[in-house]
C-alpha cells in the first residue's frame, strides 16, 4: 500500500450545520486534506486530520480493535488504508495486543500507530484510584503491552477510562506516564473517557500534559453540546482529539440505528475531532467505514435518519445524573428509568424487574410526596414512571416466561 | 408511549401474586468481610465498569454483573465479578476469549483457573471474576475458597459445550478452543462458530465448526459464503466446497446437515481430508 499527499486544505466544505435544532456547529477551517491511498491497484482518496500537537496525519477513520479476534481483518484494515489501530490490555486479557503483535510483524514501523491503555485499581463508585494504584504498577502494565505488541514502542499510551478529574491528574500515573515517553516507551501519552467526560477533558487541558484524548461522542449524548465545547478547547491547546462511541457502542443493547456511516459522519463534522476509532467485526462494516473515511459529508436524508433515532431515544434517560442528590427519598433515579426503559423500549421485563429487585427500594416509592423536588433535565414525568415502573417488582418471574 | 403504555398494564393484571424472583447471593466466608455496597451492572451500563472492553460482552449476550466486595483484617481485599450470559454458550464465548491456553486449570465449576492474583471460572450461565489485592502469601487458597463458596451459590455447575468434543484430538492446542458469538471469519451471515488452534509437525491451523438451527440455514450460509468468494451456485448441495476466500485464503470445508466445518490455513490437501473426515465422525456421533 502506498499513501500519497495530494495537498487539499478545506476541501470539503461540508454543511456544518446540525440537524433539528439538536446542535449548530460554526463554520471553521477544517485543517483536513486528502491522500491518494493505494490498496491492491486501486486508488481512493481518504480524508486526513492532523492529530494535533503530535503531528500525525490520519485518515478520519481508523480502527478500533477491542471487538474480534480475528487478525485477517486487522490486516486487511491496514491494507485498505487504515492506519491507527486502537486496543487495550484488558480486552481479551492482553491477547487483543497479541493479536496485534502477530500482524504487525514485517508491517514497516511507520506504516501504522498503534494506541493501547491500561487502568488502575479504582474505586468504581467515586472513580478515584485506591493505594493499589502505583506508578509502579501503571510501568509494569506498559511493559507488559510492549511485550504483548511485540514492539520496541507505542506510540500513543492512554491513562484508561477516567471520569473524575483527580483522577486524570493523579500524580503516580502521571510520572509513570513521563517516564514511560522519556524512555522511548511510548511517544505520546493520552487520556481516555467514557462518563463526565467535559470534567476530564477540562482536566486534561489543565495538566497541560497529554498529547491526546480519547472520549465518547455521539448524536445521543444529551451532553453533546458539553463535550464539544470542551473538545474546542482542548483542540485549540493543541491536544489530538480520538472519538469513540460514535454508533452508541457499548451504551445500548439493542441497537436501533439502521445508518451506521450517518453517525460517523455526524461525529466528523465537528473539525475538532481529528479522527474515529470504531470497532467493527465484519468486512462488510469495515467497508461501510472506509467509505465514511473517503466522503464524511453528512447528506440531509442521514440528518433525518439520525433525527429519528434521536427523538425516539429521548423517550428514555438519557443517564445525566443531574437528579441525583434532588430526591429527599434517595431513590436512585437514573437505575429507575432504566428498568423502565428495559419495560417499554426492550420489552424486557425479567431484566427490568432483576434491577428493580437489587436496587433495595423501599416498600412505598413515591407515595409519601405531595409534590415531587426532581427536576428532570428532559423534562421527564418523574414520580410517573416511578410509579408506573415499581408495581413490577412483585410480578413472579415465571409469568414473564 | 401511550400504546406501549398499556403493557405494563396488562402484564400487572394478569399476574398472580406468590412467587419472587431468584437472585445471586454472595456468600459469606470466614474471615472476610463484605465491604460497601453491591454493585450491579446492566447491559446499557457495563461499560462504566468495564469501559471498552463491555463491547464484547454484549456481543456475547451479556445480561447482568454483580460485584461484591470483601476485605480481611490485615487489610486484604478480595472482588467477586458475577456476570451472567444468555446461555452457557455465551458465557463459555467470553471466557474463551479471555483464556489463555497456558494457566493453571483448576477444578471449578465447567472449567477454571488460577494466576497469581486472579480465578476465573465458568459456571453455567455465568462467568466469575475474583480478584484479590494486597496479600502477600496464600493467595491462591484464598482465591479457591472464594470461588468455592461462589460456585455453591450459583447453583448450577455447567459443562464445556458439547460440540467441543467432536474436535479432533491430535495436535490440538489444549485449551485453545473458542466460541466466535457472532459474524465469524468476519462474515455477518456465518453468525456464531467454535473453533480451535492446531500444531502439528511445525504446521499451524484452525478447525472450525458452525452450527446452524437446520440444513435449511446452512444450506443459506454456504450459498452466502460461495457468493462472496465468487463461486456462486445455484443448487447447494450437501459435501465439501473448497473455496479461494479474499481474506483468508484457500479454505475447505464440508457441509452435513445442520453442520459446516473446515480448515483454515491447511494447504496440505492430504492432511485437510483426514481431519476434517476425524472431525465429520465426531459430528456424527453428536448429532
Amino acid at each position: 500500500m502506498r499513501k500519497k499527499l495530494i495537498g487539499r486544505r478545506d476541501f470539503m466544505k461540508s454543511s456544518l450545520a446540525g440537524f433539528g435544532g439538536l446542535f449548530f456547529l460554526p463554520q471553521v477551517d477544517m485543517k483536513q486534506e486528502l491522500r491518494v491511498v493505494e490498496s491492491k491497484g486501486k486508488e481512493k482518496k481518504f480524508v486526513y486530520r492532523t492529530l494535533g500537537k503530535t503531528g500525525i496525519k490520519l485518515p478520519v477513520i481508523n480502527m478500533g480493535v477491542m471487538n474480534t479476534d480475528n487478525p485477517n481483518l486487522v490486516r486487511v484494515a491496514l491494507d485498505s488504508g487504515m492506519v491507527m489501530l486502537d486496543t487495550a490490555q484488558t480486552y481479551q486479557r492482553g491477547q487483543n495486543e497479541g493479536m496485534i503483535g502477530e500482524v504487525l510483524k514485517g508491517r514497516p514501523r511507520d506504516s501504522f500507530v498503534l494506541a493501547t491503555k491500561a487502568r488502575l485499581p479504582n474505586d468504581q463508585k467515586t472513580g478515584i484510584y485506591t493505594e493499589e494504584a502505583t506508578e509502579e504498577a501503571f510501568l509494569k502494565k506498559v511493559d507488559v503491552s510492549l511485550k504483548n505488541l511485540g514492539l520496541d514502542y507505542i506510540d500513543i499510551y492512554y491513562h484508561h477510562n477516567v471520569w473524575k478529574k483527580e483522577s486524570a491528574l493523579y500524580e503516580p500515573i502521571l510520572n509513570a506516564l513521563e517516564k514511560v515517553k522519556k524512555a522511548g516507551k511510548a511517544r505520546f501519552v493520552g487520556i481516555t473517557t467514557h462518563m463526565n467526560e467535559p470534567e476530564v477533558i477540562q482536566a486534561a487541558i489543565d495538566s497541560k500534559f497529554y498529547d491526546v484524548i480519547l472520549t465518547s461522542y455521539n448524536f445521543e449524548q444529551k451532553h453533546d453540546a458539553e463535550i464539544r465545547e470542551a473538545m474546542a478547547r482542548a483542540a485549540h491547546a493543541g491536544i489530538g482529539i480520538v472519538g469513540m462511541k460514535a454508533i452508541r457502542g457499548g451504551s445500548r443493547r439493542i441497537p436501533t440505528l439502521k445508518n451506521p456511516a450517518a453517525a460517523l459522519k455526524w461525529v466528523l463534522q465537528d473539525p475538532n475531532v481529528h479522527t474515529l476509532v470504531p470497532g467493527f467485526t465484519t468486512f462488510e462494516q469495515m467497508s461501510v467505514d472506509l467509505a465514511v473515511a473517503e466522503d464524511p459529508t453528512l447528506t440531509d436524508l442521514e440528518k433525518k435518519d439520525l433525527e429519528k433515532v434521536a427523538s425516539a431515544s429521548g423517550l428514555y434517560c438519557q443517564g445525566c445524573r443531574q437528579c441525583l442528590g434532588q430526591c429527599p427519598e434517595h431513590l436512585p433515579i437514573p437505575d429507575l428509568m432504566r428498568a423502565y426503559m428495559y419495560t417499554y423500549d426492550y420489552r424486557n421485563l425479567t431484566h427490568a424487574q432483576d434491577l428493580l429487585l437489587s436496587l433495595n427500594l423501599p416498600n412505598r416509592v413515591c407515595e409519601d410526596c405531595t409534590l415531587c423536588q426532581v427536576k428532570c433535565s428532559i423534562g421527564f414525568d418523574v414520580p410517573g414512571k416511578i410509579k408506573d415502573i415499581v408495581r413490577l417488582r412483585d410480578v413472579p418471574t415465571e409469568f414473564f416466561v | 408511549m401511550k400504546t406501549i403504555g398499556w403493557f405494563l398494564g396488562i402484564i400487572i393484571f394478569l399476574w398472580t401474586p406468590g412467587l419472587k424472583a431468584k437472585d445471586f447471593k454472595f456468600p459469606e466466608v470466614a474471615g472476610w468481610k463484605q465491604s460497601g455496597e453491591i454493585q450491579t451492572f446492566a447491559p446499557e451500563t457495563l461499560y462504566e465498569y468495564i469501559n471498552g472492553a463491555a463491547d464484547l460482552y454484549l456481543m456475547y449476550d451479556f445480561q447482568k454483573l454483580k460485584v461484591g466486595e470483601y476485605q480481611n483484617s490485615k487489610g486484604a481485599s478480595i472482588t467477586v465479578e458475577v456476570y451472567r450470559h444468555q446461555t452457557p454458550t455465551h458465557a463459555f464465548g467470553i471466557y474463551s476469549q479471555e483464556r489463555l491456553p497456558k494457566v493453571n486449570f483448576i477444578n471449578i465449576g465447567a472449567q477454571g483457573y488460577a494466576e497469581e492474583e486472579i480465578l476465573n471460572f465458568i459456571a453455567g450461565h455465568y462467568y466469575v471474576k475474583i480478584t484479590v489485592y494486597k496479600m502477600e502469601s496464600g493467595r491462591r487458597e484464598v482465591l479457591i475458597s472464594f470461588a468455592k463458596k461462589v460456585a455453591e451459590r450459583l447453583e448450577e455447575k455447567g459443562v464445556l459445550p458439547p460440540l467441543l468434543e467432536s474436535f479432533p484430538q491430535e495436535g490440538k492446542v489444549i485449551n485453545s478452543e473458542k466460541f466466535i458469538a457472532k459474524n465469524f471469519l468476519g462474515y455477518s451471515f456465518l453468525h456464531s462458530a467454535f473453533n480451535a488452534d492446531y500444531e502439528l509437525s511445525g504446521k499451524k491451523f484452525k478447525l472450525f465448526v458452525i452450527e446452524g438451527r437446520d440444513q435449511r440455514e446452512c444450506s443459506e450460509m454456504v450459498q452466502k459464503y460461495l457468493q462472496q468468494t465468487g463461486n456462486p451456485e445455484k443448487n447447494i448441495v450437501e459435501g465439501v466446497y473448497t473455496v479461494s476466500d479474499p481474506y483468508h485464503g484457500e479454505i475447505e470445508f464440508y457441509w452435513k446437515g445442520k453442520f459446516i466445518w473446515g480448515a483454515l490455513n491447511l494447504s496440505e490437501v492430504a492432511l485437510r481430508s483426514k481431519y476434517l473426515k476425524i472431525f465429520e465422525q465426531g459430528l456424527t456421533m453428536k448429532n
